[in-house]
Formats: structure tokens, sequence, C-alpha cells
């Protein structure tokens, strides 16, 4: 198994499954470039993701309140807009991007409803943007979906979830 | 002294209900046909014949107004199932009540078996208004000599809602209202109602606008500034809004809510039926310490297949919930697309 840190949350990866952290030290052009955590490379797809742990256990209490401010404005989506379009520029130029891309952000905040979950992932797939004009002869973004926790873990058996501050 | 218990059996949907409602704000949510208006209607019906000195059974006439039942027969309000059925409906204010009975006797005869109502029910009034879900201002004028003349299939909410806005202002309407109310909804309003004949107008810097060009949610706004202006709605007084979101702009929920929070402040009992998340959201948002705000969740019981109602404070405790499931089951169907081809 492969396991993926991402500040208290980790992420635990059958070792057959392609994946990588993208958001780290072999970037190398974090300097102009965003860019999402993880890439998952499946045989039809690539999997783009992007981890926001507003509720570990060390952030202040001002920063997880911006957070949510952000959240709930939409303006999450400009920053998440712009990993994925990066993302997605860098590995074009690494002529890796020879599959449709989805985009999934796992947001662990407890107290996000699905109407919030849901609100965002339409805000977010209009704004990758998810589809375009009949002249593109393929999306930017094949789809995208914002998750909490327990939707992510519920849907994604195979890249489960969990918080190291509540492990034994 | 508002509504603080209702107890019906075998009434329209409900075989057994007992509650509790909260002197502030009650915000009934539930799928179509779990009781929400009938249960608003009941205790109207109760309100609105109170305080008249005459005798307890004005409570069927109002009843038989705002139900309008087939042939006007309050029978057809006992639940449906068992015929010999006795439907109760008791209404209370405190130690004050009104306690009505339907009744079929052997043979089908119709008996309304006496309805009761303690001393203080019959002659102490207590101010009811009851917003049916749909607009009437816009369609006021002959309306009231047209009800009173003929037979026509409109519930007596509308009339009353009629006779609620025609009434002329307070002359001091901020007696029991903060000005800053009436001035929000005239803000949002862009100017304030006026009446001319029975015929309802805004009115603004560049002239009056005849309701009937106006926008529905715009005249739900026109006609709470109304009743805010003219005393209906007071300390004391009990407000029933079957669906304010109905065609109502999103953006306008906020001051709606904004304006029913303030009246519970100063002491106005609200009973809402909704079915819109966002309604529910902002009042969850905008609700402060000290403010009385009631969920009661109706559903039918999976057990027993009666409707039940599960009441809170707290806008995460609502279950069921009828509007979240909704949400859910579209955000569980989106995401599934979205996983299509990776999750089995």
């Amino acid at each position: 198994m492969t396991v993926f840190v991402e500040g208290d949350l980790q992420m635990v990866i059958d070792d057959a499954l392609d994946a990588r952290r993208f958001d780290g030290p072999g970037h190398g052009m974090s300097h102009c470039m965003k860019a999402v955590d993880f890439i998952v490379d499946l045989p039809e797809l690539y999997l783009f993701m992007e981890f926001k742990d507003p509720e570990h256990p060390m952030s202040r209490q001002v920063d997880r309140q911006a957070f949510v401010q952000s959240f709930f404005s939409g303006e999450i989506d400009e920053d998440l807009k712009y990993k994925f379009r990066d993302s997605f520029l860098y590995e074009w130029a690494a002529g890796r991007a020879d599959k449709p891309v989805r985009f999934y952000v796992l947001v662990a905040l407890e107290e996000l409803t699905t109407f919030n979950l849901q609100a965002r992932t339409q805000s977010l797939r209009s704004k990758l943007p998810a589809s375009g004009p009949s002249s593109w002869k393929r999306p930017i973004a094949e789809d995208c979906a914002v998750f909490n926790l327990a939707s992510w873990n519920g849907r994604f058996p195979d890249f489960q979830v969990s918080r190291l501050s509540t492990q034994p | 002294m508002t509504i603080t218990r209702i107890k019906l059996e075998n009434f329209t949907v409900f075989e057994s209900l007992d509650l509790e409602p909260s002197p502030g704000i009650n915000v009934l949510v539930g799928a179509n046909g779990t009781g929400k208006t009938h249960l608003m209607k009941v205790c109207y019906a109760a309100l609105a014949s109170s305080g008249d000195g005459g005798p307890a059974s004005n409570f069927y006439y109002k009843l038989r107004g705002c139900f309008l039942p087939h042939n006007r027969n309050l029978l057809r309000l006992i639940k449906r199932g068992d015929p010999d059925k006795t439907a109760w409906l008791d209404i209370f204010r405190g130690d004050s009540f009104v306690k009505g009975k339907l009744h079929k006797s052997i043979g089908g005869l119709t008996v309304l078996a006496g309805a009761q109502a303690s001393d203080d029910w019959n002659f102490s009034p207590l101010l009811a208004t009851y917003i049916p879900s749909k607009d009437i201002l816009a369609n006021a004028p002959g309306f009231r000599s047209l009800y009173s003349a003929r037979e026509v299939h409109f519930e007596e909410t509308y009339i009353d809602i009629l006779d609620r806005a025609y009434l002329p202002a307070l002359r001091n309407p901020g007696e029991f209202v903060p000005a800053q109310i009436l001035e929000k909804l005239e803000a949002t309003l862009g100017g304030k109602v006026t009446i001319h004949g029975e015929e309802f107008f805004l009115s603004d810097k560049q002239g009056e606008i005849e309701f009937t060009l106006l926008a529905e949610g715009l005249r739900k706004l026109g006609l709470l500034w109304l009743l805010i202006r003219n005393g209906s709605l007071r300390p004391g007084a009990v407000l029933f809004w079957d669906e304010p979101e109905t065609n109502l702009n999103p953006k306008l929920y906020g001051v709606v809510i904004e304006v029913l929070l303030e009246l519970q402040r100063i002491g106005v009992q609200v009973f809402l039926a909704t079915h819109d998340y966002v309604i529910l959201k902002e009042l969850d948002l905008q609700t402060e310490e000290g403010d009385k705000v009631a969920f009661h969740s109706l559903y039918r019981s999976e057990e027993t297949g009666e409707i039940v109602c599960r009441s809170t404070n707290s806008f995460l405790q609502i279950h069921p919930n009828a509007i979240s499931e909704v949400f859910d089951s579209i955000y569980d169907r989106d995401v599934r697309r979205a996983l299509e081809g990776i999750v089995k």
C-alpha cells in the first residue's frame, strides 16, 4: 500500500494504482504555477485530487474561519480553478495530457451539508470549465466533484482518507 | 398568550398529534401531504373565532371556511378510514382553550358535538393573520363584494387576508414594531404600498405601480409591510404563513427572515410551512441568542404509516428533513455522474 500524507490527512492507495504526489519538491515550478496535491493515473483517465483541511488540529481558529468564509462565498473556486488549470498545463507540457482529466476536491470540514457540497461542485464545474464551445475537440476537465470526508470515503473505497490525529 | 399546545386526533391526515409550539418562530417542514397547511389552518380557525363572544361553535364555521370541505361537510375533515371515528381538535393558549369534536353518529347523521371554549377564549381575542401561499392582493378589487354576495369557491383565508390588508395604518406605526423593520421593507420594495379604492399600488419616486404589474415576490413584501404598519403583526399576535418562498426570489428570503425574526423578538408568534432549504438556512444563519425558533418535521412513520411530528430547536437536528433529503439525492446522483467508470 502507498500512503500519502497531506497535513493531518492520510490517504492509503493500493500499490497496483499509479498515484503520485504532484504538489511537492519535484514539481519545480511552484514559483509560477499552482498544483493539485495528487494525480492518479487510471487506464482511461487522470484523476486530479486536492485536499483542504480547515479542521487540521493545529490550524488557528482565524484561519479556519477565513477558509469557511472563502468556501461559502465561492472564493475558493478561484484557487481550485487555477490549481486545476496550472496542473493541467504542466501535465500537457510534460506530454501526459493524453487522457480525460477529472478533478476531485476533498474538504475536510464536518459542517458541510450535501447542499453546500452540491453548490460548490456545480460552481466549480462551470469555472474549470467542464464544458466549452462546440469547436472544442475535448473538454479541459471531464468533470469534477467536491466532497467532505464522509462522502469521500463513502464513494472511494480505493482511496480511503483518515485523520492522523485521531488514529491510535 | 400565544398558542402553547395543539392536540389533534383523527383530524384530516393526523391520527394523533400533540405539539407544543415555540412562542417564537415555528417552522413546519415535511413532504407534500404531511399536514403542514392543515395544522396551520386549524390553529388559525381556532384563533380567528376567539374573542367574538359568540358560541364556541363559531370555531366550526371558521373551519368550514378555511378548509372548504365538499358540500361544506365538516365530517369530511375526519381522518378517512374508520367511519365511526371521532376527530378531536384541542388548541390551548396557556389555560385558555377551545376544544372541538367532529363525530359521525350511527347512520351517518352529522353530529357536531359541542365545541367547548374557556371563557377567556370567547371574550379575549387573539389577533391571528393567515397569509395563503398564493397572492390575492393583485386581484383584490371587487373580490370582497363578490365573496359576500356569491358562493365562490375560495378559502376564507383569502378574504381574511384582504380584510387585514385593507385595515388603515396605525396612528403611530412604530408603536409596536421597530421603525427599522418598516424601513428595511421599504428599502427592499423601493417604495411604500398605497391603496386607492380596493386597488393596491407600490408608490415610489416615479409614481404608482398597480399590483397587477408588480412581481408577486414584491407583493408579498408589500403585504408584510401593510400588516406591520396597520398593527396586525404586533406583540401577542400570531402569524401563519404558508410557503413564503412561493414566487419569491431567493435573494429576498434574507429580508423576509430578518423581518420575521424581528417580529418574533417583539412577541409575535410565527408559523411557517416551507419546502425551501434557503428559508431554513437563512433562519439558521440569522438566528441570534435568545431567539425562539423551533423546527417541526412532519413525516409518515415507517412503523405505523401515520403522520408524526418531531421537533427540535436546532437546524442541524431536523430529522427527517424532507428538504435536505432532496439535496442529498441530487448531490448523490451528481457525484455518481462525476465518478462514472471509476467507482463500481
